[in-house]
C-alpha cells in the first residue's frame, strides 16, 4: 500500500515527528479501508491545486485534500492524482473546512401561531447553506425541551446539512413574545437533562432571547449550562431600560459564554451597544471581557448588524471571536442574504481572509465544544468548502440599508459534506459534454 | 417680493397672475413628486411592448407609472442608478413545486405535497429575480385551501397554481395512480373559486398505459376555460408524445420537461419518451405541435433536462415557448440551482438575451392566460428585474452529470414585487454608510 511505503521511505522521520497520534489515526483508518481499496487507488476524492487555509493546523499554502470514505485522509503538496479514482482541479480556488453558521433559525412549520418555533420564519438549512459554502448551522434557539422531538424529526433528521442546536431556555422555544417571558417555564434541570441524557451530540448550548426584565432569563440560562457543561448564547436585547452589558459580561457569563447581535446599534435604547454612541469608541469593558473568554458572536439577523458599530471597533481592534449569520425568514433577502455574503462583508470592513475563515471554522466549533469539526485534520468528517474568491466591485449592506463597496467577494464553487458533493456552482467536479456524445 | 407686494396691492390683475404663478408652481413641485422610485440608465427589455433600448422606469403606487428615454431625476423621491444593468419584467417561472409543510408522504415517495419535497418561495425567487411563480400541481382540490393559508398568502412572491387532477395533489408516485381520485367537476368547483390564482391543471406521473389522467384535466381544462399542463412519460409501455401533442393537447396546453432525455428515472422508470430521435433530430411533429399552439415548457428538475436533448434541438430551430424551473426538494442544490442559472443555460447555447427574456416573462404570461404579469406596460404591477449580464468563465450542469461551458451569466442585482425592492444584491438603491 502507498501509505505503508511512505512511511518507509525518506519522508520516516518528518511524518514520525507529526506524533503518534496522527499516525495512529492514520493506521486505524488503513485498517478500516484496507479491504476496499484497490493499490493505487485508494482515494476516493481528491482536490488538487487548491490553496488550503486551515486555521487549527495552521495550514496556509498550496495543498491536495484526498478523501476516503467520508474522511479527510490527507493533506499535502502534489498527491499524485494517480492515487484517486476522481480527482477535481481546484487550481485558482481557496479550500477550506466547511463552513460553521452558529445562529441560525431552522425549526420550519405551518404553526401561524408561533414567531419562530415551528413556523415560517425558520427556513430549510438545505437551502441555504451548500451553496454558501456552509456545511455545519446551529440553530439558536428556537425550540426548548418540550418541542425538541419535533424540531428534530421535522428538520434535522431530514437535513443533508449538519444540524445543530442551541436549547431556548424557555421549554417552549420561540413560540412567542409572552411566551419568553414565562419564568415558570424556564427549567435548568429539563434543559439539561434534554442536553446530558437524550441528546448530547446535537444539542451544544442554551439560548436567553428577548427577555423584557432583569437577568433572570440569563442566569437561569447559566445554572442550566453549568448543569450541562455548555455555553449559554444570549440575544440581549429589549431591556426597558437597557440591562448593563459590563454587568453581564462580568457578573453573569461565564468564560465561553456568547453575546451575540455583537454589532447591532438598537436605537430604541433596549440595548447597549458595544461602541459607544457619542465617541465611537469600543467601551473599554469590552476588550476586558474578550480577555476574559466572552464570545462575541456576530449574529447579523434582520436588524442587528449595523456598519456604525462593526466599522469602528474593527479599526479599533476589537475582532467578533465568530462570524454567523442568524439566517431566518426576514434576514435572507435583506441585508444578510447568506454566509458567504456576511463573510464578503468582513473582508471589505478589511478583515484578511485568514481571520474571516478561522471566525467561520474553527473558532466556532471550539465555541460549541465540536472540536471534532472545523478543521481538515486526518480522520475528521470531510466536510469542505472550496471558495472563488471573486474580484471586482461589490457592494455589501446593513440592517439600515446603507452600505460600503468592496473589491472581493467569496463564492461558493464546491461543497462536500461527509466527502459527498453537496453543490457545484459551475459544475467543476464534472466532465465537459460534448455533441459527439 | 418687495416689489410685487406694491403691485399686488395696486391691481387686481397682477394678483391673478401672481396666484397663476403661485399655483404653476406648486402644481411643478407636486410634478416634482409624482415618481416614487425612478430605475434610471438601464437597458430595458420588454418583450410585450417591443422595447430593447435604453429607458427609465418610473414607479408610483406600486405601478409602473411611464417608460421612456430620459426621464428627469427630479420628478422621482428616489433614484437608482441602473446604469450597466437590464431591466426586464420579474421572471415568471412557471413550474415550481412550492407546497412547503410537515406532512408525512407516507408510503409514496417524493412528499411535494404539504410535504419536505417542496420549497419555500421567497427563500429562492427574489434573488434570482422571479416575482412571480407558478405551482406546478403540488396540490390537488382537496388540499388546495390548505396550501392557499399556509404558503400563497404568506409569500411576498406572487404565487399561483396549477392544480393537480389528482384529488390529493403530489403527494407521491402510488396516488397518482389513483384514477378514482381525478374529478375534473370537483377539481373545477375549486378553481372557480379562485380563477385570480388557479391557472390551469396538472396531470402528473401516471404509470398505467392510459391517457385517463391527462383527459380528466383537459376535462377540468373545458369546464374552467384553463390550459393544462403535463409530465407526461412515466407509463408502461410508452405511451406516443405525438399522440399527446396532437389527438389529446388542445392549443395552449403545454408539455413540461421538454429536454428531459430518454434516461431512466425514478418518476420514469421505462424512459420518456424524447423530442428527438436515436440521431438527435427533432421529431417532426414536434415542430408542427409547436406551430398549432402546444406549448413546450423547459421545466429542468432534478432529472428533466439533458444537454444532448437541448443543445441539438436548439441548433435545429426548436426553441423552447417558455423556460422554468421545477424548483423542488432535489433540483435545488443540483444541475438546477434557480432560475438565473436555468436562464443562463440558454445564454450557454446561443439563445439570445431578448429570446430568453421573453420565454420568462411574456410568453409564460400567455401560457398562463395572465396578461396582466410580465410586461412594463403603464399600470401594470411593477414586478421588475434588474439584471448584470455578466462576463466571465461559467460551467452549466445538466440532469446526467455533464457540464457546458458558457462566458455569460444572468444575476440579479435588484428585484421589485409591486414597487417595492424585494432584493438588492450589492446595495445600488442605498446611500453610503457613512454619507452625511
Amino acid at each position: 500500500m502507498r501509505i505503508a511505503k511512505e512511511y518507509n521511505g525518506s519522508n520516516k522521520v518528518v511524518h514520525f515527528a507529526r506524533g503518534l497520534k496522527s499516525i495512529a489515526v492514520t493506521l486505524l483508518l488503513l485498517a478500516a479501508l484496507a479491504p476496499r481499496s484497490t493499490f493505487g487507488q485508494e482515494i476516493d476524492l481528491l482536490l488538487k491545486g487548491g490553496h488550503v487555509i486551515d486555521p487549527k493546523n495552521k495550514i496556509d499554502s498550496k495543498m491536495d485534500v484526498a478523501i476516503v470514505a467520508g474522511k479527510i485522509f490527507r493533506v499535502a503538496t502534489d498527491i499524485p492524482a494517480a492515487s484517486a479514482k476522481k480527482t477535481i482541479d481546484v487550481s485558482g480556488l481557496y479550500v477550506t473546512p466547511g463552513i460553521i453558521d452558529m445562529h441560525t433559525h431552522l425549526f420550519a412549520g405551518t404553526d401561524t401561531n408561533s414567531i419562530s418555533a415551528n413556523s415560517a420564519a425558520g427556513l430549510s438549512p438545505d437551502a441555504f447553506s451548500f451553496r454558501a459554502g456552509v456545511t455545519t448551522m446551529v440553530d439558536a434557539g428556537s425550540s426548548g425541551w418540550r418541542n425538541f422531538p419535533v424540531f428534530k424529526a421535522q428538520i434535522i433528521d431530514k437535513a443533508q446539512t449538519r444540524v445543530l442546536a442551541f436549547l431556548n431556555v424557555i421549554g417552549s422555544g420561540m413560540v412567542s413574545r409572552y411566551g419568553e417571558q414565562d419564568v415558570s417555564d424556564m427549567n435548568p434541570v429539563m434543559n439539561a437533562n434534554m442536553i446530558t441524557r437524550l441528546y448530547p451530540k446535537i444539542l451544544v448550548g442554551i439560548k436567553s432571547a428577548h427577555y423584557w426584565g432583569d437577568f433572570t432569563s440569563v442566569d437561569k440560562a447559566v445554572e442550566s449550562g453549568k448543569l450541562a457543561n455548555v455555553p449559554v448564547i444570549v440575544d440581549f436585547g429589549e431591556h426597558k431600560p437597557a440591562n448593563s452589558l459590563e454587568s453581564l459580561f462580568m457578573e453573569h457569563f461565564r468564560p465561553g459564554d456568547i453575546f451575540t447581535h455583537t454589532f447591532s446599534e438598537h436605537t430604541a435604547g433596549d440595548r447597549e451597544p458595544v461602541v459607544d454612541l457619542k465617541s465611537r469608541k469600543v467601551r473599554p469593558f469590552v476588550f476586558t471581557a474578550q480577555k476574559r473568554g466572552i464570545i462575541f458572536d456576530v449574529g447579523h439577523g434582520a436588524g442587528a448588524f449595523n456598519f456604525s458599530q462593526a466599522i469602528p471597533a474593527l479599526r479599533q481592534g476589537f475582532m467578533p471571536n465568530t462570524i454567523s449569520t442568524d439566517l431566518y425568514s426576514l434576514s435572507m433577502n435583506a441585508a444578510l442574504k447568506d454566509m458567504s455574503n456576511l463573510m464578503s462583508k468582513f473582508l471589505a470592513m478589511g478583515m484578511s481572509l485568514q481571520d474571516v475563515i478561522v471566525r467561520s471554522t474553527w473558532n466556532p466549533a471550539n465555541v460549541i465544544q465540536h472540536p471534532e469539526l472545523g478543521h481538515l485534520s486526518v480522520g475528521a468528517d470531510a466536510d469542505v468548502a472550496v471558495f472563488n474568491l471573486k474580484t471586482g466591485k461589490f457592494g455589501y449592506t446593513d440592517v439600515r440599508r446603507t452600505k460600503i463597496q468592496g473589491t472581493q467577494r467569496l463564492v461558493a464553487e464546491l461543497t462536500i459534506r461527509a466527502g459527498n458533493i453537496v453543490w457545484d456552482l459551475n459544475g467543476t467536479s464534472l466532465p465537459v459534454w460534448t455533441l459527439a456524445k | 417680493m418687495n416689489c410685487i407686494k406694491p403691485m399686488l396691492k395696486n391691481s387686481p390683475n397682477y394678483l391673478k397672475f401672481f396666484l397663476t404663478i403661485v399655483f404653476l408652481i406648486s402644481a411643478s413641485a407636486l410634478r416634482a413628486q409624482e415618481i416614487d422610485l425612478l430605475l434610471k440608465g438601464g437597458h430595458v427589455i420588454d418583450p410585450k411592448n417591443k422595447i430593447d433600448s435604453k429607458m427609465d422606469v418610473g414607479i408610483t403606487g406600486g405601478k409602473i407609472y411611464r417608460v421612456a428615454a430620459n426621464i428627469p431625476a427630479n420628478l422621482a423621491k428616489r433614484t437608482v442608478d441602473v446604469t450597466g444593468l437590464y431591466v426586464s419584467p420579474g421572471f415568471i417561472d412557471m413550474h415550481v413545486h412550492v407546497f412547503a409543510g410537515t406532512q408525512d408522504p407516507g408510503f409514496t415517495g417524493f412528499g411535494i405535497t404539504n410535504g419536505f419535497g417542496s420549497v419555500v418561495p421567497d427563500d429562492f425567487t427574489f434573488r434570482s429575480g422571479v416575482t412571480t411563480v407558478v405551482d406546478a400541481g403540488s396540490s390537488g382540490w382537496r388540499d388546495f385551501h390548505t396550501f392557499k393559508k399556509q404558503t400563497i398568502d404568506n409569500s411576498q412572491t406572487r404565487v399561483l397554481a396549477f392544480i393537480s387532477i389528482a384529488g390529493h395533489g403530489m403527494r407521491g408516485t402510488v396516488d397518482a395512480q389513483d384514477t378514482s381520485d381525478m374529478n375534473p367537476t370537483t377539481t373545477a368547483f375549486v378553481m372557480k373559486e379562485y380563477p385570480e390564482i388557479i391557472v390551469g391543471i396538472k396531470a402528473h406521473h401516471y404509470q398505467g398505459h392510459s391517457f385517463f389522467p391527462v383527459d380528466q384535466a383537459i376535462a377540468a381544462g373545458r369546464l374552467t376555460d384553463k390550459p393544462i399542463i403535463v409530465d407526461f412519460g412515466s407509463s408502461t409501455p410508452k405511451l406516443s408524445i405525438e399522440d399527446l401533442f396532437m389527438k389529446h393537447f388542445r392549443p395552449g396546453d403545454i408539455f413540461t420537461h421538454t429536454f428531459s432525455g430518454s434516461f431512466i428515472t425514478e418518476t420514469a422508470p421505462n424512459g420518456r419518451e424524447p423530442i428527438v430521435d436515436a440521431n438527435n433530430k427533432v421529431k417532426p411533429f414536434v415542430f408542427e405541435a409547436q406551430k398549432a399552439g402546444r406549448i413546450f415548457d423547459v421545466g429542468h428538475g432534478g432529472g428533466a433536462f439533458v444537454w444532448s436533448t437541448a443543445v441539438n434541438a436548439l441548433k435545429q430551430g426548436f426553441l423552447p415557448n417558455t423556460i422554468s424551473t421545477d424548483l423542488y426538494r432535489s433540483s435545488r442544490n443540483a444541475g438546477m440551482k434557480d432560475m438565473a442559472n436555468v436562464m443562463s443555460k440558454f445564454l450557454a447555447m446561443d439563445m439570445s438575451i431578448q429570446d430568453i427574456i421573453l420565454r420568462s416573462t411574456w410568453n409564460p404570461a400567455n401560457a398562463i392566460k395572465r396578461p396582466d404579469l410580465g410586461n412594463l406596460s403603464v399600470g401594470s404591477e411593477a414586478d421588475v428585474t434588474v439584471f448584470n449580464l455578466k462576463d466571465g468563465k461559467f460551467g452549466f450542469m445538466d440532469a446526467r452529470g455533464s457540464v457546458k461551458n458558457g462566458t455569460k451569466k444572468i444575476e440579479a442585482e435588484l428585484t421589485l414585487r409591486a414597487g417595492r425592492i424585494v432584493w438588492d444584491l450589492n446595495g445600488v438603491s442605498g446611500p453610503q454608510w457613512d454619507a452625511k
